[in-house]
């Protein structure tokens, strides 16, 4: 799901704010770590929601502003 | 009963499934200087166990991976797997108004071209691998296989002294925070202030462009670079482990 960071937390967390108006804790993927993509707040972003427990998510893209 | 399986989906993609469902998600990528560089991504350790033990089994050693220091989960993970901290980074975010600072006398800091840059570059790359090597290089910096380099001159400010380049900044400005990729002079040069002239020059350039700071990753070994840019003002906001998994482990 689309969404847009709110807030920077500890720990390399991050609060992001759903298209849907949900807001998640969300971390990042490995591969946007890897490739030493920085997150800022008001980033766009692509989250994948856990499975396990909807309040928690993935970036797993961040879209170029 | 839930049943988890793996399945390799690509030449450098794993996936974990249960339920139809996909848990966890394996990658694995080649950088230019031929070190492989592992992530996964799981919601959970037992996930996480599956996909590395596949992954460790298909990858060559030395593999690395990147972990936020402050991830300790993820870091206790992939030590289990046998993986071991090799160095550490630095996340600076350095302010971009500064006081301007003079270049040593003869030195002139301008924009780049090509031909120089290219040659300017070659020269670096030469005393990187003669001395430090590159594990601990930027990525801007790493060998380039296959053809002629990429360089992007508007990307870079340059020192020049008669006539020669003797120093460089390269700064990646397609987001909103831009990135200090690269610093570099020549070691017969350094000692002189080069550096931060370069720097300055390009922050303040970034100023009058509307960005109010810019972001750079440093070595915890490279001490000269820490002092640079903590002298420059520069916050330390984070930092990164690389760690390893050497042959004969896992």
């Amino acid at each position: 799901m689309e969404g847009t960071v709110v807030e920077c937390l500890r720990n390399a967390n991050f609060r992001v704010e759903l298209t849907n108006g949900h807001k998640v804790l969300a971390h990042i993927s490995g591969k946007i770590r890897k490739n030493y993509i920085k997150i800022l707040p008001e980033d766009r972003v692509l989250v994948e929601l856990s499975p396990y427990d909807l309040n928690r998510g993935r970036i797993i893209f961040r879209y170029r502003t | 009963m839930n049943t988890l399986t793996l399945s390799r989906v690509a030449e450098n993609q794993w996936h974990a499934i249960e339920n139809d469902l996909v848990v966890g998600r394996g990658h694995a990528s080649r950088r230019l200087d031929g070190r492989t560089f592992l992530s996964i991504d799981t919601w959970s350790d037992a996930v996480f166990d599956r996909l590395a033990a596949a992954m460790l089994a298909d990858q060559p050693a030395p593999r690395y991976t990147v972990v936020d220091e402050t991830d300790r989960d993820l870091t206790a993970n992939w030590e289990r797997a046998g993986f071991t901290r090799e160095r550490r980074e630095s996340e600076f975010v350095v302010p971009t108004e500064l006081a301007p600072v003079d270049p040593p006398s003869g030195v002139v800091i301008t924009t780049a071209a090509e031909a120089p840059l290219r040659e300017l570059d070659r020269a670096i790359r030469a005393e990187v691998e003669a001395t430090v090597g590159w594990q601990t290089m930027p990525a801007e910096v790493l060998p380039w296989q296959g053809g002629t380099r990429p360089l992007d001159p508007s990307k870079y400010t340059v020192a020049v002294r008669d006539g020669r380049y003797v120093g460089l900044v390269r700064v990646a400005t397609r987001t909103r925070r831009p990135r200090i990729g690269l610093v570099a002079v020549l070691t017969a040069e350094r000692r002189h202030g080069i550096a931060r002239a370069l720097l300055t020059h390009t922050l303040s350039g970034l100023h009058q462009a509307g960005f109010e700071a810019a972001t750079a990753e440093v070595d915890e070994t490279n001490t000269a670079a820490l002092a640079l840019f903590e002298g420059l003002g520069a916050q330390r906001t984070g930092g990164s482990l690389e760690l390893i998994s050497r042959p004969g482990r896992v």
